[in-house]
């Protein structure tokens, strides 16, 4: 990892700043360019240093951070931001995931947090720099990346339990009936929430397939059908 | 040195006052004038006159032209003491003095130098220099058959005409200092009076208080109408104008009447304790318009003259005293929030006393984990950020509500249907979790176990299809109703505009999708909507 990577800390609690700066070159290697206490600090800073990243704490004396986004728009800066706001400002988090933040904290941060978003960033920007063509894979990648898929998680299996499964499945297996999500609920007493989960999860593992009917008065219904193999 | 200013009351008396001397002044010089020449007008024809008389005696006559001073002596003395003239004289035709009853030099012309005019025949009145001094005298000539003979003068001394004109002065004068005096005391009362009915105030604090009461009126965020007893309207500001929509050409209302603006029958402004008492912050209608008005008589010198009538907007009170409660609820927040606080930095100081780091860590932590685990759950399963969003934004709204908005673990998006832009589709998801959220909330303000309502969303595109289901624990749709409710129009809600589910009906079916409506179990709805990935393969 041989990338320079600067960073900037936006943070108006000095004591605050300090520590998120050592840690951020202790524990990540990211070369803290500058410290601002305020919005109008952390403008002056960006042209001056463009850094790489900014870590941007959302209220600051002469402003909110979340003003920055479209500043840096304006200026057409290469500067991406992990945004850290309060745990009662959810709302201004929705803002900084529409306007594109590289990552978003929740206020108190955890470091294993801290340094789990800044490990991606050095990831991100690692394959970004690489190759001149990218292929279709890479830009997948790379966009996944930034919306934090890179770490494998074990995909479908979070949510389906493995019991219930088999008590659905089996519902199909020994009938050749169609079922809805009434039958299926009425059957197997589970309720519906989870039982369009586990019936969405069967299409998706081509478990079943959706037949669609319309009922007496014109409304379509779904029917759930076991593929024979 | 500054000038003592003279309040108004005291230039108005000070005005009057001269005024009044002034013309009392010209109006005694005037009738002063008149008098004097009446006097001298009457004395001078009675001189003429006694001349003319005495000049047509025919004894006389003869005795002047023979020169015969013992008869004219004695004609004239007799003559001389009915008369009230100063003096008589008699001239001959050369005007020399033939007689003089005041016994003056004889055979000497006559003084004053103005016979030519009478020994032509003319008889005059004039006012001349005499022997004895100035004096008005009338002069006729004495005409026997061979022409004029001699010269009659009746004289009149003007020291005499002084104390004449004086004498008859004096009451005049009298009078005018008594109506002087009495003028006076007017202006005075007068100013008095004024000061009075102005309540002590100068015409400028009037005026100021005038424009200022004006400006009050207008400013207020209050209707104020004022009427009189046969409710015609003699002031109305601003905000009862537009609150009345009374149009901005109509400019002058004063004198019309107020039921002209107010139609329905009012029991505030029809009552018959009306002209008793005074009514305060009663709930009224005006115009089908729910608000709070006050009416207070208008008492003048003990009679009523009329009422003022204030009022507020109801809807806007109920609005403030919502707000009023919400930051009262706020305040309360806060102080639950800092004792919170304070407990929070005890535990936390004591975890680290005992050396206990990770603990406290993990504390900290604890705090942020919920959100941060939310937000990244969303983040990574989400990919579209306007959703993502949304997402977190309605997350934090049902928290608020006091609700909880569950996101089902298999939720996953990639994309947006390719039949519908962005905002059709967040409008689907947007809507469905609204009406979730309030009808869940209904439902537990309803019910007696305080328990928090669930909201449910399954968001995924793992299949063929997009799959969005909300379900909530509000109440069951009747199967009649099912049917209706995306109409335009059509809500359940007491506050709703029956928009919300037609959107999603419309963007659904644009999208080639189909909506399922399902009761929850045990209690509750739940909106499945599915759209199709490649419609052209259906």
């Amino acid at each position: 990892m041989n990338i320079d990577i600067k960073a900037l800390i936006v943070e108006d609690e000095p004591i605050l700043a300090e520590v998120n700066a050592e840690f951020v070159q202790r524990n990540t290697n990211i070369k803290v360019a500058g410290i601002a206490s305020t919005l109008s600090d952390a403008k002056i800073m960006l042209e001056k240093f463009n850094p790489h990243l900014v870590l941007l704490d959302n209220y600051l004396p002469d402003g909110q951070g979340i003003e920055l986004f479209d500043y840096i728009v304006k200026k057409n800066l290469s500067t991406y931001i992990i945004f850290i706001t309060a745990a009662s400002d959810m709302d201004t988090c929705s803002h900084a995931i529409r306007h594109g933040a590289f990552d978003y904290l929740i206020k108190p941060v955890s470091y294993e947090r801290i340094a789990y978003s800044l490990h991606k960033f050095k990831l991100f920007l690692l394959r970004q720099s690489s190759p001149k063509n990218l292929s279709q894979r890479q830009i997948d990648e790379l966009f996944n990346l930034q919306t934090k898929d890179f770490i494998e998680t074990k995909k479908n299996t979070k949510g389906i339990d493995a019991l219930t499964l088999q008590r659905i499945q089996s519902l199909f297996i020994n009938s050749a009936d169609e079922l809805t999500v009434e039958d299926v609920t009425h059957k197997a007493q589970i309720s519906k929430t989870t039982v369009r989960r586990y019936l969405e999860y069967c299409i998706q593992t081509n478990f079943l397939r959706v037949e669609i009917r319309y009922g007496k008065i014109g409304r379509p219904e779904r029917y759930y059908k076991h593929i024979a193999v | 040195m500054t000038k003592f200013p003279l309040l108004f009351a005291q230039k108005l008396f000070i005005a009057l006052s001269i005024l009044f001397a002034l013309a009392v002044f010209i109006m005694h010089q005037y009738i002063n004038g008149i008098i004097e020449t009446n006097l001298y007008t009457n004395l001078g024809e009675r001189a003429q006159i006694q001349a003319k008389e005495i000049a047509a005696i025919p004894e006389l006559a003869l005795a002047v032209k023979n020169h015969d001073l013992k008869a004219i002596n004695e004609l004239v003395s007799l003559i001389n003491k009915q008369s009230d003239a100063s003096y008589i004289v008699i001239g001959d035709k050369h005007a020399t003095r033939l007689f003089h009853t005041q016994n003056v030099a004889i055979n000497v012309p006559m003084v004053g130098d103005d016979n030519q005019d009478v020994l032509k025949g003319k008889s005059i009145i004039i006012i001349s220099q005499g022997s004895l001094g100035q004096s008005l005298r009338g002069k006729s000539p004495i005409i026997s058959d061979d022409g004029v003979v001699g010269i009659v003068s009746v004289g009149y001394m003007l020291d005499r005409l002084d104390e004449l004109h004086k004498i008859q002065s004096y009451p005049f004068i009298i009078f005018c200092v008594l109506l002087f005096v009495v003028l006076f005391v007017f202006s005075y009362i007068f100013s008095f009076l004024i000061k009075k009915q102005m309540l002590n105030l100068e015409p400028k604090e009037i005026s100021l208080l005038v424009k200022m009461q004006s400006a009050i009126m207008e400013s207020i965020n209050e209707g104020l109408i004022a009427v009189d007893l046969n409710y015609n309207i003699t002031h109305i500001n601003q905000f009862a104008r537009q609150f009345l929509n009374i149009p901005k050409h109509v400019d002058n209302l004063n004198g019309t009447n107020l039921f002209l603006y107010i139609v329905s029958p009012n029991d505030l402004l029809r009552n018959d304790d009306c002209l008793i008492e005074d009514v305060y912050d009663r709930i009224s209608h005006f115009n089908d318009e729910v608000v709070i008005a006050s009416r207070i008589r208008l008492i003048f010198n003990e009679k009523i003259q009329g009422w003022v009538i204030t009022f507020r907007n109801m809807n806007e009170i109920n609005l403030l005293s919502k707000r009023l409660s919400q930051v009262q609820q706020y305040a309360d927040n806060l102080r639950a929030l800092r004792h919170e606080h304070q407990n929070w930095l005890a535990t936390l100081l004591g975890l680290i006393y005992m050396q206990r780091y990770d603990d406290a860590k993990e504390f900290i932590t604890r705090q942020s984990t919920n959100n941060q685990q939310q937000l990244d759950f969303i983040t990574d399963k989400i990919k579209v950020p306007t959703i993502a969003g949304l997402l977190i934004g309605k997350f934090t709204k049902a928290n608020e509500m006091g609700l909880e908005l569950q996101f089902d673990p298999m939720c996953q998006l990639n994309q947006i249907p390719d039949k519908l832009i962005e905002t059709e589709f967040m409008s689907i998801i947007a809507n469905l979790l609204d009406n979730a959220f309030t009808a869940s909330l209904a439902q537990y303000q309803k019910s007696a176990v305080k328990e928090k309502k669930i909201v449910y969303l399954y968001l995924s595109d793992a299949t063929d299809e997009y799959v969005i289901e909300v379900s909530d624990e509000g109440t069951q749709i009747d199967e009649a109703v099912k049917s209706s409710i995306f109409k335009l129009g059509v809500t359940t809600k007491t506050k709703g505009d029956g928009v919300g589910l037609y959107l999603v009906k419309t963007y659904t079916e644009k999208a080639n999708g189909y909506i399922e409506v399902n009761n929850n179990l045990p209690q509750g709805t739940i909106f499945s909507i599915f759209i199709p990935k490649e419609y052209d393969c259906l």
